[in-house]
């Protein structure tokens, strides 16, 4: 039976599936970033980053390899010796699988023992015929859930894994995870547990879900999301299962009927049970393993996005950092993302995610809003942003003010950026430095009056509402901005202005020019938190040393609210360690 | 009341049921990492229990090492790995026994063959008797050929099992016939050589204790001398039978050269029984004390046909128990001296044996050996007695007490 499962996998790990649809998708909330085949390299050739597989001790068989499930990355170029089934999962052709099981049942690379294995299957051991298949179209990758690994080589190594994992590793106290493995044979985490039933010997079963991979630091540092996940539904498997034990129990109890006084006639009949029983029968579900399915490819795909990997060319930038801070947070559950309070972006997560709207237009990057507003409006906007002073837009249209802000975010380092994209009534600068409002918002009094903010109404033409350049920019501040702009402006405008670069050459551009300027604030901050007195004379030959001048004091003092958490940390610890051995 | 704390991991999970007041008296299960760490398992030679599937080796292995009564082993689990006791009480007996999964082919190139059976002593092959016993004869003799490839001192041991269930007539009628095929299918492979032994088991009586024995003797070198001291002393001392027994699993290590009598070992099986009840119960000082069997331990039984069982502590886990008739034992003092004699005699054979242990390992090159080195006692102080093969000393040195009769 041909099974295509579709599933939506809900906040929490909770999960539900509809049959026979034809494609499926997997929701995660807001987590963003997919990587494919980056984790798991050494050996390519075998098609595989990491197997979960369910073990079962069965009593005619002895360890046995119930259930595994396993991606594939159709975009990576086949070798020679691949099982056919890998061609007919990047392909789709899914029905073609009970075929290619066959075929490589047979193949003639595997050894007697094996064949037998794969061919020799009691009640116990038997899981699916031809197994279950999703296709997550993002990755692009399909994992593919069947009774055995089709490629030989993996298969010798799930086979091994089961082996050591139900017969060889002790693991104390009987249930529960361990680690093993090599080079060779791959590494293996591998949770040990047993299920009830009412005809086994000694009332239960052992299994063992185990995960195979080559990458032995990338296994043990995912053992923490790993192994409450396998407890979850290792959980469900012993509750469903204990029910069935319970009710059996009361029905035939076995402990009295063995227990009687003629044990003899216990030992005549040889209990007259099944030796093996299945899974499904153990569980009373007869959808167990659809849901072994569903749960191992959950675990597998949230498991790589736990973690990204990104090749490291040079230091990371504090931007980079300040990323990977904001992740760190979301440790506990994916849907914590950019939960954190002082960064509201949160509330526009929504909005990001929704399709522009064509009709209106937008602002693509920074050059393109130079072109817009103009040479000297964009310089005025640009230094305002620059040293940190509010930066208010109003506009009839949510997605042309938003994609204003976000272009002028260019400008500042990330920590520098608290947005707010669009609201629906003024918030106080300490809260933001992009401020999104409609066009009725009138500005309180008393903000009209002290704060140092950049007003920039965006008015609509009544007719071809597509062209940019029919709107009308009104910019109108408070403050007079210093003649002299920052260094570091300059260099940029400089940048934009050259209309023969691409512009993913100017974007690295500012990306240089920010990280330079950011280095230099960096010294400045441990300047002034190092402790000692410093006096007027001493910043000002620092400023000297560092190639900044009095324009640029201003944007210095406020990127230094941009350093990132990690950073000022250990600023602040090792200057205070330096200070005690000074003292 | 109070018994030897064992913890085994066999024992944790099988919490499900009482054994009894024996539950924790028994032998510890070897943890795997000591054993590398030790080349003391070295010496130690390898009992290994195989079968097929369900054919009660665990069964054994509990009943006999860890007093578990034979109805409760109707609840064992299945054994998914394999289960090391070691059995290392006395100077005689050390040994391990492991547990071999029926599931699981052990000649398989996953598993190291020759780790396995290379350090193997004796294999003890189980069969059911009340099942189809074709399919394990196959397997019988696929195990015994190919152990006999990996390691040619292996003793063979065919435990025919579950053979309470079977008439007298069957009992005689399938040994004969396991004992024809097993033979049989030997020759056709071409391994003349070997000896099997066989043996009808049960764990309802006491069969599998003294087939254990038989199994366990083959391993003790010292076993002529021991049989030579146990003559000795029933000749001197008007004794009809005498074991000597290894308390806690209750298999006898020795015993004198008359036949031994099924019911007189079962008798002597019971003695030992009562007699650890009682000093379990009435015996022990305070509740720190964790062995109920000391030096003082011995014991009179008088029956009512004119026998009486004298036992007798020889050391830590060996007593010494024997039948006589009432008229002999009048000379109790004789029979006290006698014991005396002999009871210093076996103390000298263990003497030996840790003089030779302590000997090995001062001429020997083997590294592994200091962790033992810090263990045992100090080596003999004599030059000449180290370089006398203690097998090769004389048995009269033992011998060369006066008894009295």
């Amino acid at each position: 039976m041909e099974l295509v499962v579709r599933f939506f996998l809900l906040i929490g790990g909770f999960l539900y599936y509809q049959k026979k649809s034809p494609q499926w998708s997997l929701c995660i909330n807001s987590v963003t970033v997919y990587s494919n085949h980056f984790l798991f390299c050494p050996i390519k050739f075998l098609k595989m980053n990491a197997i979960i597989a369910v073990c079962h001790f069965c009593e005619l068989h002895g360890p046995r390899i119930v259930f595994c499930t396993q991606p594939f990355h159709p975009q990576e170029p086949r070798t020679v010796d691949d099982d056919d089934a890998l061609s007919d999962v990047s392909s789709g052709h899914m029905h073609c699988r009970s075929k290619t099981a066959h075929r490589g049942s047979f193949s003639s690379t595997d050894s007697a023992a094996v064949t037998s294995m794969k061919t020799d299957l009691c009640e116990g051991c038997y899981s699916v015929k031809t197994g279950f298949v999703s296709h997550d179209d993002e990755g692009p990758i399909s994992y593919v859930s069947s009774q055995h690994p089709h490629h030989p080589k993996v298969f010798s190594m799930v086979r091994q894994a089961c082996l050591r994992s139900l017969s060889c590793e002790v693991c104390p106290g009987r249930e529960g995870p361990i680690f093993f493995g090599d080079k060779q044979q791959g590494n293996v985490l591998s949770y040990t547990f047993y299920i009830q039933d009412n005809q086994a010997r000694g009332f239960k079963r052992w299994y063992s879900i185990i995960i195979v991979m080559m990458d032995k630091v990338y296994l043990l540092n995912s053992w923490s999301f790993l192994v409450p996940n396998l407890q979850l539904v290792i959980k469900q498997l012993q509750t469903k299962a204990e029910k069935v034990y319970t009710e059996e129990q009361a029905r035939c109890p076995q402990k009295g009927y063995r227990d009687s006084i003629y044990p003899a006639n216990f030992r005549f009949q040889r209990g007259g049970n099944k030796p093996a029983r299945s899974l499904k029968e153990l569980t009373d579900e007869k959808h167990i393993f659809k849901m072994l399915h569903m749960y191992f490819v959950w675990i597998l795909k949230a498991c790589v996005n736990r973690t990204t990997e990104t090749s490291l060319e040079a230091p990371p930038t504090e931007d980079a950092i300040l990323d990977t801070e904001r992740l760190e947070e979301t440790e506990e559950g994916f849907i914590k993302l950019y939960m954190r309070k002082s960064s509201p972006d949160l509330e526009n997560a929504e909005m990001e995610s929704s399709e522009p709207n064509p009709n209106i237009p937008m602002f693509h990057n920074l050059q393109h809003l130079m072109q817009v507003l103009g040479y000297l409006n964009f310089h005025t906007v640009a230094h305002h942003t620059i040293i940190g002073n509010q930066l208010i837009v109003k506009g009839a249209q949510k997605q042309l003010v938003k994609s204003m802000l976000d272009v002028l975010k260019g400008l500042l380092p990330k920590g520098c950026c608290k947005t707010i994209s669009y609201s629906d009534k003024y918030e106080d600068s300490w809260r933001c430095n992009f401020l999104g409002l409609p066009l009725e918002i009138a500005l309180p009094y008393h903000i009209l009056g002290s704060e140092q903010f950049l007003l920039m109404e965006i008015i609509c033409p009544n007719d071809k509402r597509d062209d940019l350049n029919m709107y009308e920019f009104k910019i109108s501040s408070q403050i007079t901005l210093p003649d002299k702009a920052p260094k570091v402006l300059t260099q940029m405008e400089l940048a934009l202005r050259n209309t023969n670069l691409n512009y993913e050459v100017i974007e690295q551009c500012l990306i240089c020019l920010k990280e330079e300027w950011m280095n230099k604030v960096k010294v400045l901050f441990k300047f002034t938190k190092a402790g000692g007195c410093r006096s007027d004379e001493d910043t000002k030959k620092l400023l000297q040393v560092v190639g900044a001048k009095d324009e640029d004091k201003q944007l210095l003092k406020f990127w230094m609210t941009g350093l990132s958490v990690q950073y000022r940390n250990h600023i602040l610890s090792t200057s205070m360690t330096h200070n005690m051995a000074a003292s | 009341m109070s018994a030897i704390k064992v913890k085994s991991y066999e024992d944790e999970a099988g919490g499900d049921f009482m054994v009894g007041s024996f539950q924790d008296f028994g032998y510890g299960t070897v943890d795997q990492e000591n054993e590398a760490v030790g080349s003391s398992s070295d010496e130690k030679p390898r009992i290994l229990l195989m079968g097929l599937r369900r054919s009660g080796k665990s069964s054994i292995q509990k009943v006999v090492f860890h007093k578990v009564s034979p109805n409760e082993t109707l609840f064992l689990e299945s054994t998914n790995k394999i289960v090391k006791d070691d059995i290392s009480n006395s100077s005689f007996v050390q040994f391990q026994v492991w547990d071999l999964p029926g599931h699981i082919d052990f000649f398989d190139a996953t598993f190291d063959a020759v780790k396995i059976f290379g350090g193997c002593g004796a294999l003890i092959f189980v069969i059911d008797a009340q099942d189809d016993y074709v399919e394990a004869l196959d397997k019988l003799n696929m195990t015994v050929t190919r152990a006999h490839k990996i390691n040619q001192d292996i003793k063979f041991e065919v435990f025919i099992h579950k053979v309470d269930g079977l008439s007298d007539d069957q009992k005689i009628e399938s040994q004969r016939d396991i004992h024809q095929r097993a033979n049989d299918d030997l020759v056709d492979a071409g391994f003349e050589g070997i000896y099997l032994s066989f043996y009808l088991t049960s764990i309802y009586d006491h069969s599998i204790f003294e087939a254990f024995s038989k199994v366990v003797q083959k391993l003790i070198p010292q076993l002529p001398t021991l049989e030579n001291l146990l003559n000795m002393l029933i000749s001197n001392s008007g004794i009809e039978k005498a074991f000597l027994f290894d308390v806690v699993s209750k298999i006898y290590i020795a015993t004198d050269s008359s036949p031994v009598d099924m019911q007189s070992y079962e008798l002597c099986c019971d003695m030992i029984d009562v007699v650890l009840d009682i000093s379990c119960i009435y015996g022990l000082q305070d509740d720190n004390e964790l062995n109920a069997f000391d030096d003082k331990s011995a014991s009179i039984i008088k029956l009512n046909n004119t026998t009486v069982l004298y036992l007798r502590e020889v050391n830590k886990y060996l007593a010494l128990v024997c039948i006589l008739r009432e008229d002999n034992f009048v000379k109790q003092g004789i029979i006290n001296y006698n014991f005396l004699c002999f009871r210093k005699a076996i103390q000298e054979v263990f003497e030996v044996r840790q003089k030779m242990l302590a000997a090995r390992m001062e001429n020997g090159t083997d590294h592994q050996n200091e962790t033992l080195k810090t263990l045992s006692p100090p080596p003999p102080a004599s030059k000449e007695e180290k370089k006398k093969s203690p097998l090769a000393q004389p048995l009269s040195s033992f011998c060369d007490h006066v008894w009295l009769s």
